[in-house]
């Protein structure tokens, strides 16, 4: 779990009680350029982002644009949630007011938290099956790199990526990418997902085609496209 | 088993620790006479950084019983290294000064993370019941006698 509190040390609340789970890793970072940072490393399965609610919303609604699938908690501490609600709600960012309790705060963060347990784990146990024809590690070879030389080759068949956030799948047809499903992302939204990822594994079956259609972009504007957003998205991490 | 109060000082002493090396990064950047470039932005990181530890040290050392040991020591860093730039300019005596107290705080800070690194790690062994037969067993052992 990744937190981002601009003052760790005496705003230290929400830390405490999370503290207390000993299954549970924490990172704390203080600014959005360090949680990006720490976020390309994709070894979190959340993000909670704690603050006054117009700087902490507005940092959630940045880290959506560039990673679609994170599942987020703002913890506000202005009790402004409403003001908020409607865009958390379309950006798929979850709001908690801080409570006056440590009990209520308790139960909202064991609840975040035990979700984020239901979501992880989706990866299958890995093996070596016969009708893989190309696989290799994500941090030798990047998404966009394979995709690339696949399209480039007119392959049909489908890759699986694997990686601690789970597992997605990418259908070409005749080097054209035409369905994309990442946990409930489908389509473009996935393949920018996928780009993303720096650790994990790819096997690629040839001969499998998708019936559903959900990508109707040729493989370089989807290609270009990616490369801007993931481009934006380092760029974060310099400012 | 899990004692809130020792993961509470090692949360902080785990956050002083990144400070102290970030800051201690840009010193060692603002030192390279090979690097002569300083940005706008590794001046407000530094700013940013030393800000936090100006806020939080006191306050941390107080916490893990430190202050009396590192508390002078961490004041002098901050104090003399006022910027990226500042420190370039420190005479050859204040950047070794400056080295010797950084290296003082950092040390002790370490040392009480691996500490308390090594008490989560036992208490993780042993049981609430052993924990508690423990805290008892301390307390009966160490009753002063009693005056006659």
């Amino acid at each position: 779990m990744l937190v981002l509190n601009a003052d760790p040390v005496f705003q230290d609340r929400a830390l405490a009680i999370l503290d207390e789970n000993a299954s549970l890793e924490i990172q704390v970072v203080r600014s959005l350029s360090e949680t990006v940072s720490a976020l390309l490393g994709e070894n979190f399965d959340g993000l909670i982002i704690e603050g006054e609610s117009h700087l902490a919303f507005e940092q959630a609604t940045n880290m959506r644009q560039h990673f679609p699938s994170l599942r987020i908690l703002c913890l506000l501490l202005d009790r402004r949630e409403h003001e908020v609600s409607t865009v958390a709600n379309e950006q798929n960012i979850e709001l908690l007011s801080m409570p006056r309790g440590d009990s209520s705060l308790r139960a909202n963060l064991n609840r975040f938290v035990r979700s984020l347990d239901l979501h992880a784990g989706t990866a299958a146990a890995e093996g070596i099956d016969p009708c893989h024809s190309l696989i290799g590690n994500l941090n030798q070879f990047s998404a966009a790199e394979i995709l690339q030389m696949s399209c480039l080759s007119q392959r049909s068949g489908r890759f699986t990526f694997k990686s601690g956030r789970g597992n997605s799948e990418i259908y070409l047809q005749q080097g054209s990418v035409r369905h994309a499903v990442f946990g409930s992302l489908e389509g473009e939204a996935a393949v920018a997902e996928i780009f993303r990822w720096r650790q994990g594994r790819f096997y690629f079956e040839e001969g499998i085609i998708s019936q559903e259609q959900t990508v109707n972009r040729p493989w370089a504007h989807l290609l270009i496209d990616n490369l801007q957003k993931l481009d934006e998205t380092l760029e974060l991490v310099s400012v | 088993m899990r004692d809130k109060k020792l993961e509470t000082k090692l949360r902080l002493v785990t956050l002083q620790l990144e400070g102290w090396k970030k800051l201690h990064d840009l010193i060692t950047y603002g030192l390279d006479k090979a690097k002569p470039i300083i940005s706008s932005e590794q001046e407000r990181q530094f700013t940013e950084i030393r800000s936090n530890l100006l806020q939080e040290t006191e306050y941390v050392l107080r916490e893990l019983n430190m202050v009396a040991e590192v508390s002078g020591k961490a004041m002098s860093v901050l104090q003399r290294g006022v910027s990226v730039r500042g420190v370039r300019d420190l005479t050859n005596d204040e950047i070794r000064r400056l080295e010797t107290d950084w290296n003082g705080v950092f040390t002790k800070l370490g040392l009480t993370q691996g500490q308390l690194k090594a008490r989560r790690k036992e208490l993780a062994e042993q049981s609430a019941f052993d924990y508690y037969l423990t805290q008892v067993r301390g307390r009966v052992f160490r009753r002063p006698a009693t005056a006659h």
